[in-house]
């Protein structure tokens, strides 16, 4: 290839980047496959594998090849937002130039263009010489515009004041804006990351799993989970979820802090949000027994799963050997190993009338359900404490500033675009007749109406002037 | 309650406000004019009031959260920001036109968080992930964003009407729709404002997702289809740029575009996502 054809060649690529049209299509294209991903539910979600098995595997195969699970992050998604801001970087830069052009031009106060085809109302009479009504002129655009020209002819003279040439770079500030966003947000793909944990109450862990791969993450310190409250409105909706950590260095605790859900907590630059939580059988068991004659009077009793604990005339020992749920009740299973003898175990409900309704009667007669199978005690279970395990996510994110800084500027890239225009206001004063004739005319980069009504105040104000010291006179 | 008794009643004010502008559209009597733009401000005054005192309630029901957290306040206040927006347009352009085309928008929307059996007025308590500072700017600023874009889709429809206008046409109707040119331009203002304020309430949607998820962005659907809302909105503002494309192209992708908010709004309840608290 010849110098001259790479020349020209490289004068097409950039003539195609360069282009509008090309930012429109982009735009339009990226906006319909966008919809794709919002059809095909997304991993990990677990809609996605079911979505996935119902596909034909021609289709399944197609799907996969194309990364449809998982499209925001596939390859050919990225090309696509890679085209834009390509399409981005060399439209900014091949307007640039003219931009600064209108920005630096200082156009020459004494042109006659502006005033051609002016309308009647842009323009009054006034019966004073040109010099007197020039420097009311003057004296009124000083304070409204901050630089004025003026430059003085035979019988005339000419000014030129403008504002807001800067609204020229707002388009440029809203580019560069969604370039930093984009930055951030790969930034954040190559340096952050998403992980999980789970732990249960009074528990302690050191170890996270990266999300959707299931890869251990070293935290460096760990995370004890002193207590997670749920509170739930009477409607059933849930009112909060709250985890109370503590975080340990070196096995020294060394913060405590109460995670909510919109109330993360940061520590050693990792994040943790308030995820998840199962609710898990706890361990400490409320049980009452009482003996005979009468079972009037019961003994409270709160034991822990698996620990033997003494029958209350010395007896033996007990303990609850098992938990579970039969039916709608929670069941505990207890185990009496008396001093001497066999062993008896039998099963004691919560709320023992409920469960008559729904058990076989002659599967409650047999001794394996008799609360009061040991002689002379009867055994009564009052509930177990439910335990909780908390989901919590730890994340680290290093792109996000830089992604809040990209939205402040385009925010304020939006502001200088659509609110400020670059006005640029000529006035004429020239003689006509027995006195002189102050004409108003201007250009606008954008938002005609507003010039419009701009120079119809601005022509107003010097009529009022004028007419106002000719009135005194 | 009383707020949401009120607010039923509004839906008709909007709808007789709507008729008298439609008869202004048809006679050119401007008496119909003004008793459509009192109409519409009596009613939006009255609509005001009815939010304020919903807020009260939700206060004396020891909640205390703005009437914003759920899919009939949500409706309540999209029909409220539509004719707030609308009522401000006509003031500063005054011209009455457009009247016929948008409040049907918002007497739609009062008519459907009144009248469907689906949706339930009651004031419920913010779940966890809503309880949120961020509520309150997040809503307001979207629902300024929907708004503007709904007058934008208005005068779409109104400058594709108006293309019907031609020498040989007889119709009043038509003719009292404002020139092409001045349609373009205010569509383009709305647009504009629209655009300012969708990417507000992304951020501050993003703000408060990375408070409560902890991440700014996970393409759930919702998020996913705000921005192809602000994608669509994006090109129509490229368009301009493109010489040679007319108003039309923009009119065409700013209906498009409202069908894209319209999606994010409603749609997006019938696909899996962390936003379905707007669902009921």
């Amino acid at each position: 290839m010849t110098t001259t054809q790479s020349k020209v060649h490289t004068q097409g690529v950039w003539r195609f980047f360069s282009s509008v049209k090309l930012t429109f299509v982009l735009l339009v294209i990226l906006a319909v496959v966008s919809i794709l991903g919002t059809l095909i539910p997304q991993m990990p979600q677990r809609e996605s594998v079911e979505f996935a098995q119902r596909l034909s595997p021609g289709t399944f195969q197609l799907f996969s090849l194309l990364n449809l699970f998982d499209m925001y992050h596939s390859v050919w998604f990225r090309l696509l937002m890679g085209l834009l801001a390509l399409n981005l970087i060399i439209c900014s830069l091949d307007r640039f130039p003219a931009t600064w052009k209108r920005f630096s031009a200082a156009p020459r106060a004494d042109r006659n263009k502006p005033f051609q085809g002016l309308s009647s109302d842009r323009s009054f009479f006034i019966s004073e010489s040109t010099k007197v009504g020039a420097s009311r002129v003057a004296h009124f655009l000083a304070d409204t515009y901050k630089k004025v020209a003026r430059v003085d002819a035979a019988d005339s003279a000419y000014f030129f004041g403008e504002k807001g040439r800067y609204a020229h770079f707002g388009v440029y500030i809203v580019h560069l804006s969604v370039l930093i966003i984009l930055v951030g947000g790969l930034v954040g793909s190559f340096f952050g990351f998403e992980a999980f944990v789970q732990i249960l109450e009074g528990e302690k862990v050191s170890t996270a799993f990266i999300r959707n791969k299931r890869i251990p993450f070293d935290l460096g310190f760990e995370v004890r989970c002193d207590k997670f409250f749920v509170d739930f409105y009477e409607s059933g909706a849930p009112k909060e979820f709250r985890s109370d950590l503590t975080f340990l260095l070196n096995g020294r605790a060394v913060k405590t802090a109460s995670v909510r859900v919109n109330h993360p907590v940061e520590f050693e630059g990792l994040t943790f949000h308030q995820s998840t939580y199962e609710s898990v059988p706890g361990q400490r068991i409320h049980l009452k027994i009482s003996t005979k004659p009468g079972h009037a009077e019961k003994i409270n009793l709160v034991v822990e799963q698996g620990k033997p604990v003494q029958l209350p005339g010395g007896e033996g020992h007990f303990q609850v050997a098992e938990m579970r749920m039969m039916g709608p009740a929670p069941a505990a299973l207890i185990s009496i190993q008396p001093g001497q003898g066999k062993e008896t175990r039998f099963w004691i409900f919560k709320d023992y009338e409920t469960v008559k309704q729904r058990l076989p009667p002659e599967m409650l007669r047999s001794p394996k359900f008799n609360p009061a199978a040991f002689e002379p005690y009867r055994f009564y279970l009052d509930g177990v404490e439910t335990g909780y395990a908390t989901g919590l996510q730890v994340s680290r994110d290093p792109g996000v500033p830089i992604v809040w800084i990209g939205c402040f500027l385009m925010i304020g890239g939006f502001f200088v675009t659509f609110f400020m225009s670059h006005r640029r206001i000529w006035v004429r004063v020239s003689s006509d007749g027995s006195g002189s004739r102050i004409s108003v005319a201007g250009t606008t980069s954008k938002n005609p109406v507003g010039l419009e009504r701009e120079l119809g105040q601005l022509t107003a104000d010097l009529k009022a002037r004028s007419h106002g010291t000719e009135q005194k006179a | 309650m009383i707020n949401t008794i009120i607010l039923s009643y509004i839906t008709f004010g909007y709808f007789g406000a709507f008729l008298f502008y439609l008869l202004l559209m048809f006679m050119g009597r401007t008496v119909f004019g003004r008793i459509a733009t009192f109409v519409a401000m009596s009613s939006l005054a009255a609509h005001s009031f009815a939010v304020i005192l919903r807020w009260v309630e939700s206060y004396r029901l020891g909640m205390g959260q703005p009437p914003f957290s759920n899919l009939y306040e949500s409706l309540i206040f999209f029909a409220w920001t539509i004719s707030f927006l609308y009522l401000i347009v006509e003031w500063r352009t005054k011209n009455k036109t457009a009247g016929a085309f948008v409040l049907p928008l918002a007497f739609l929307a009062m008519a459907y968080a009144s009248f469907s059996p689906n949706i339930t007025s009651r004031i419920q308590p913010l779940i966890p992930a809503l309880q949120s500072n961020w509520l309150i700017t997040h809503v307001i600023t979207c629902f300024f964003a929907y708004a503007a874009f709904g007058l934008s889709f208005g005068f779409s429809i109104m400058y594709f009407l108006k293309r019907l206008d031609t020498q040989t046409s007889h119709s009043n109707f038509l003719k009292r729709i404002p020139r092409a040119v001045i349609l373009d331009d205010l569509n383009y203002q709305m647009v504009a404002i629209g655009f300012l304020m969708l990417t507000l309430g992304i951020i501050t949607g993003s703000v408060w997702a990375s408070n409560a998820w902890g991440r700014y962005w996970g393409w759930d659907p919702k998020e996913t289809w705000s921005l192809i809302t602000w994608l669509v909105y994006a090109a129509v503002l490229h368009s301009r740029m493109v010489r040679g494309w007319s108003g039309k192209t923009i009119a065409l992708m700013s209906i498009i575009g409202f069908f894209c908010v319209l999606i994010t709004y409603f749609g997006v309840n019938y696909l899996a996502g962390l936003h379905s608290y707007a669902t009921s």
